[in-house]
């Protein structure tokens, strides 16, 4: 007897890149360092989404060097600029562009020395991985050796960088206004099984597409998409944080639900890139967005497999059985009045 | 959080029992703690002051397990990762590596025992249903007139409510014993909201010996927990069974047999309604566990479309 | 409590340190010996951020009292990377990408080195059996169990040595899978949290809550907490200098409560001591006499008249109404062919980042009150900090100290005001780490949401007008509740081109646990609720899922409901992307399930049960081993 019953569902989503409604701001400060390594400092804010490696990575990139040669600083109110907080999904976007220019800025004042150095035009020079040369000569050498060129002309190569967005308020009356300069947009299915018996639900698969505009650490990209199918999914079947009175009665995790490694679907994630106009890097954002379809895409796969539409999260065992057992009263008596 | 002013660790029974014959009032006895500890936190007991733990874990008659005579005897500080470590217990229970590895994960399987769930009795416990259909009795130790003296009850008796057991407050349970059922399929379901560290909502333990030609019952055994106050031996499903031939319609009418049977306080309808579905899924998983296999239902999932 | 001899072999050195015996296990490895790779995540055995080998066995050492452990052999989390070099199997961790906050990652490594230890041959089912209990808030698990398996493969030299290397520099870094940078400290434990740190003088903090969710305070009696030996200070909102008030939008929250709690878990008094026991029996001397006030625990009621008004400037107890209105929704749904009507309701959620709350402050030489604390924004924090505590925004410094996990959790000044007031009384650094319990109860959880949507559509599945309105429970203070209506609003209809639309969401103050920012603020509530909707709809139209959402999706240049026009809008991209890769077979969603074609295929996991371990096979993979 297995009772088991399999369904699949979808749903899509949408949104905004950094704070809402207001202008947005970041500042950072670059300095390429002795051994071609280069200090980064801004007020960013590391929760665990991977923005510290992404900005290494950017940097890295912008300077010419390798991301484990970047120090990021620590973000303290008194030692960094304001790169404000983590949360509405941006800091790739916000810090990530500050960044960007605040590093192009130190490696403009590097490479200014250089081409008179070199006598060659400076937009020749170009520089990756360590290593720096002027495009159309045999003149190289390492960044170890440029920073130590340049220092020794007296210009220590640093820059800053500030970077905003264009957003309005809203109107208070109808709403109106733009609050994101830029948009991002994803797709989930999910497959699961309905135990009809017990109720419990499993999700054996999830498919999530998501535009992130650039994906500056593709793996990075997809460990926030599982992270987020997981906490979706943990909304959309089990998690609930039970009040009455004022007085809670989920204290601690005995209560409070969470899933564990045997509750995770097979997460097959698709990034698409539909870079950002407005940004000098084009990348937008991952963080908060794939967590949106995850729990309407798992109720509207529960409906699929077996014809109960839950509309009230959690989708509990009691409710999904609850559901079956009016279903198939209501079947009973449909086919009673059809007879 | 628990504080203790003593904390004591005796290593033979007459030790153990004369310190806890002796230890103030509100004093604990422990074995694996991994129930004590949890419960001394805020939402549940707060913060518990105890004069004295007795931490009998390193009791020297109390390890290990020992088979004679068709019953094997648990001794109380056996962890319940035992019961899927040990080969030999594998066999002579062969419904425990299930009950074990729904029980709790890895960690805490190695440090938790099997009688201090019994003891504990909580409506849900997971081990003490498998116990109850192995028609498990507990052995209960206590000082008299400096002797250590024992006696034995059948866990169903023992088991009196949530929480309440016949333990007297200056016994110590030193083991539990059962029947060996080397050759019988096993089975344990639990239901919950998700694949690990469930607490139980209903569970069931289920054992059988199909005939030689395993074409009928020759002996069921089936306990559940979690539907009531007390978990129960479902005596007259056994009976049911016995003899009658491996159907699945006979499984189906056993599984409906379950009028009665749920008295929780919570949640009656949905363990209700998840009952007699576990039965069935239970017979049918001991039967496959020893190679007996029944047709799968289309009839009913056709039903439950 | 006399203190217990211990003797015991920890990392492969012999300790004697004595314990108390209250001690578990964990306090003894972190306070005692300094070992804070093993974490506090939950102290239930819930969570396994504790885990250590303990005469090789893995074993939660949050449930271990101290004493157990005497004579036995401890392994913890810092024994396994040798000379400072990692191990394979937590340079497979920091490949993967296993590793996002880090804060469950000791205990999961140690959960995954036991499994390898046990079954070395252990097949991904058995894996994830055998980390059943480690939770894991940030990851999904899925690189988790990537790195067990690909150090399995290297171990068992099914993979060469170089699969676990750093990837190449290619052609640009950008788009490059560079390994994160925070990883090794991560998978050593040699990272430290705020609850990890400890500085010379530290005090203890413990903190009184409120047991009423609405209640005047008649008189706050510190004096025996005072007394007590070892206790440096007491604090209550008269200790506050300044202007008490801190919220993300509006200031309405005070550090401690003033005047009255109302919530369950609300600061009332805090108490620093030499100890944290000092510092708990302190806090349970402090003598609060409470008058109950009437409650109110439903935002509908809460509207109404008559309902309690918990803050004087909003009588009616709406923290934030966001309207957004466009186009006439009447003659939408006049128009329409098909209206229909649904409500659908969202919980509140707990953020359960595995790192509860903690935090030190000090004021260093130049009198700068210093905070350092796991805090999603500390420039707006010092903002409010420097007002609350009276000094000039450069004499308050907050740092900020590796977070481990915040999915918005962490935004709220939920506790750095009391250790700075504390830190400023007694003249001397402060921490205060929170229970697992005090987490759950005193902060700020995801919206729930009540949302009644109404759609009228034509035949075809066009939408012609839009209903949405969605009444939130934003429980006792402000917090972030304006800006998540705002977004909830905003992004509520989906991207889809509806011209007539009307749009109401509320945020209402209640006696509940407050509700705050929580990853996607707001958004995901609301379009749980229409992407419910459509598909609704869908079936009564007769439109497969994808279909009736392409009828509708905002394109290029595409106007929303705040009449911002778009730019490129790749909606369409995503949605093909999904559907290809998924195979989904179109038609309506009627419930095929059973009818369906595109079910079972690669790209899902088998369904699970426990007993990977025990299936027949897995014993003889063990023994080709031997």
């Amino acid at each position: 007897m297995s009772g088991k019953v399999r369904g699949r569902g979808m749903a899509a989503s949408w949104y905004g890149i950094a704070r809402t409604a207001t202008i947005d701001r970041a500042g950072a400060w670059a300095e390429l360092d002795d051994g071609g390594t280069a200090k980064v400092v801004t007020g960013v804010t590391e929760i665990g989404e991977g923005i510290l490696t992404v900005l290494a990575q950017i940097a890295a990139e912008e300077l010419g060097i390798k991301p484990e040669q970047v120090t990021i600083g620590d973000n303290d109110t008194a030692r960094s600029p304001e790169a404000a907080h983590a949360g509405a999904t941006r800091q790739t976007y916000m810090i990530g562009n500050a960044v960007a220019l605040a590093c192009r800025e130190a490696r403009a004042r590097l490479v200014a020395e250089l081409a008179d150095f070199w006598d060659v035009a400076e937009d020749s020079i170009e520089a990756f991985d360590g290593e720096i040369w002027a495009a159309g000569s045999n003149l190289k050498m390492t960044m170890e050796e440029a920073v130590d060129l340049c220092k020794k002309r007296g210009v220590v190569p640093l820059g800053s960088g500030s970077f905003s967005t264009d957003c309005t308020g809203l109107d208070p009356v109808d709403g109106s206004g733009s609050p994101w300069q830029a948009y991002v947009y994803g797709c989930q299915v999910a497959e699961v099984e309905v135990d009809t018996v017990t109720g419990e639900v499993q999700v054996l698969g999830m498919w999530a597409a998501h535009d992130v505009g650039r994906a500056i650490n593709p793996r990075g990209v997809e460990g926030q998409i599982e992270g987020a199918i997981v906490q979706g999914l943990g909304q959309a079947l089990m998690e609930d944080y039970k009040i009455e009175n004022g007085h809670t009665t989920t204290h601690g995790f005995a209560k409070y639900i969470l899933p564990t490694a045997l509750d995770v679907p097979q997460i097959n994630s698709i990034i698409v890139e539909d870079p950002d106009p407005l940004s000098p890097l084009g990348a937008k954002g991952i963080g908060e967005p794939a967590l949106i379809p995850t729990a309407p895409a798992i109720v509207n796969a529960i409906y699929d497999a077996i014809g109960v539409r839950i509309t009230s999260l959690p989708a509990t065992p009691e409710k999904i059985l609850a559901g079956l057992a009016a279903k198939h009263q209501g079947d009973n008596i449909s086919r009673e009045a059809a007879e | 959080m628990l504080t203790c002013e003593t904390y004591l660790t005796p290593a033979t029974l007459g030790q153990a029992l004369a310190q806890w014959a002796a230890a103030p009032p509100g004093s604990r006895l422990i074995a694996g703690a991994t129930d004590t500890l949890p419960w001394a936190r805020q939402g549940r007991a707060g913060d518990v002051y105890v004069p004295a733990l007795v931490d009998v874990s390193k009791v020297a008659e109390l390890q290990d397990y020992e088979i004679s005579g068709g019953r094997v005897r648990l001794g109380a500080n056996l962890v319940m990762q035992r019961f899927l470590s040990d080969e030999t217990l594998r066999a002579h229970l062969p419904c425990m590596p299930h009950c074990a590895i729904w029980f709790a994960d890895d960690q805490i399987r190695e440090q938790a025992t099997l009688i201090g769930n019994i003891v504990n009795a909580s409506p849900a416990a997971d081990g003490t249903p498998p116990v109850l259909a192995m028609n498990g009795t507990i052995e209960l130790a206590r000082l008299v007139g400096g002797a250590v003296t024992r006696r034995s009850l059948a866990v169903s008796d023992f088991v009196t409510g949530p929480g309440t057991t016949l333990l007297a407050d200056d016994e110590i349970v030193t083991a539990v014993e059962c029947d060996c059922l080397a050759g019988y399929g096993g089975a344990f379901e639990k239901v919950g909201q998700r694949r690990s560290l469930v607490i139980s909502t209903v569970c069931t333990a289920c054992l059988v010996k199909p005939s030689a030609d395993r074409t009928s019952f020759e002996d069921v055994r089936l306990a559940i927990g979690g539907t009531g106050p007390v978990p129960l031996r479902l005596n007259h499903i056994e009976e049911f069974l016995k003899n009658r031939p491996v159907t699945r319609d006979i499984l189906r009418q056993a599984s409906q047999m379950t009028d009665g049977l749920i008295n929780s306080r919570t949640r009656r309808a949905y363990r209700g309604d998840v009952l007699s579905g576990f039965i069935e899924r239970a017979l049918e998983d001991a039967l496959a566990d020893c190679g007996v296999h029944i047709p799968s239902d289309s009839v009913r999932e056709a039903a439950n479309a | 409590m006399p203190d217990l001899k211990m003797d015991m072999t920890v990392n492969g050195r012999r300790v004697t340190k004595p314990a108390g015996p209250h001690m578990r296990l964990l306090d003894y490895l972190r306070d005692e010996l300094g070992l804070t790779g093993s974490k506090e995540g939950c102290g239930a055995g819930e969570c396994g951020s504790c885990s250590v080998f303990v005469d090789g066995k893995l074993m939660k050492s949050c449930l271990m009292p101290v004493a157990k452990a005497d004579g036995a052999v401890i392994e913890t989390i810092e024994s396994l990377a040798q000379n400072g070099n990692l191990n394979p199997l937590q340079r497979a961790f920091y490949k993967t990408g296993a590793s996002q906050c880090g804060y469950c990652i000791p205990g999961m490594v140690m959960a995954a080195s036991a499994a390898l230890r046990e079954n070395p041959l252990a097949d991904a089912e058995e894996i994830k059996e055998r980390l059943g209990g480690n939770i894991c808030r940030c990851t999904g698990y899925s690189k988790i169990f990537e790195a067990v398996e690909i150090a399995r493969d290297v171990i068992n030299g099914t993979l060469p040595a170089t699969a676990l290397d750093a990837p190449g520099a290619g052609q640009s870094y950008i788009g490059n899978n560079v390994r994160r940078l925070d990883a090794p400290g991560k998978v050593t434990g040699a990272l430290r949290y705020a609850g990890d740190m400890v500085m010379p003088g530290m005090l203890h903090m413990q903190v009184l809550r409120s047991p009423h969710p609405h209640a005047l305070i008649k008189s706050i009696d510190t004096s025996a907490a005072e007394a007590m030996p070892g206790v440096a200070c007491v604090i209550t909102a008269a200790d506050v200098p300044g202007v008490d008030g801190f919220g993300v939008f509006v200031h309405d929250q005070p550090v401690m409560a003033k005047d009255r709690v109302r919530y369950v878990g609300e600061a009332v008094a805090a108490v620093a001591a030499e100890d944290l026991l000092t510092a708990r029996a302190a806090r349970d001397a402090i003598k609060i006499v409470y008058e109950p006030l009437p409650a109110v625990f439903d935002p509908e009621a809460a509207m109404g008249d008559g309902a309690p008004v918990l803050h004087d400037y909003a009588p009616d107890n709406i923290v934030k109404h966001i309207p957004i209105r466009k186009g006439d929704v009447e003659k939408g749904f006049a128009e329409a062919d098909l209206i229909v009507e649904q409500t659908y309701s969202t919980q509140p959620v707990e953020h359960a980042y595995l790192e509860p709350e903690a935090g030190l402050a000090y004021v260093d030489h130049d009198g700068v009150v210093t905070v350092v604390s796991p805090s999603q924004n500390i420039t707006h924090h010092r903002h409010m900090l420097a007002k609350i505590i009276d000094k000039p925004i450069h004499k308050v410094r907050f740092i900020m100290s590796p977070v481990g996990g915040g999915f918005g959790g962490k935004e709220d000044m939920i506790f750095q005001g009391m250790l700075a007031l504390a830190a400023m009384k007694t003249g001397r650094p402060v921490r205060l780490v929170f229970s697992r319990e005090e987490s759950i109860v005193s902060t700020a959880k995801r919206h729930p949401a009540r949302i009644t949507c109404k759609m009228g559509l034509k035949n075809d599945g066009r939408i012609t007008a839009v209903d949405f309105r969605m009444i939130s429970d934003g429980g006792a203070y402000g917090m972030s509740t304006e800006g998540v209506m705002r977004k909830a609003a905003i992004l509520s209809c989906g991207p889809y081109a509806v011209e007539n639309v009307k749009i109401d969401t509320y945020g209402i103050y209640t006696n509940n646990t407050p509700s705050g920012a929580f990853r996607t603020f707001g958004a995901m509530q609301a379009q749980f609720a229409t992407e419910s909707h459509l598909d609704i709809c869908a079936e009564k139209l007769g439109l497969d899922s994808f279909e009736i959402r392409r009828i509708n999706m905002m394109r290029d240049g595409a106007t929303t409901h705040t009449r911002q026009k778009l730019g490129s809008v790749s909606l369409g991209r995503v949605m093909e992307a999904a559907e290809q890769a998924s195979g989904w077979q179109a038609g309506p969603p009627v419930s095929r399930g059973l009818a369906r074609n595109d079910l079972g295929g690669p790209g899902n996991r088998r369904p699970c049960t426990l007993g990977a371990r025990l299936r027949p096979g897995s014993e003889q993979l063990r023994e080709e081993v031997a």
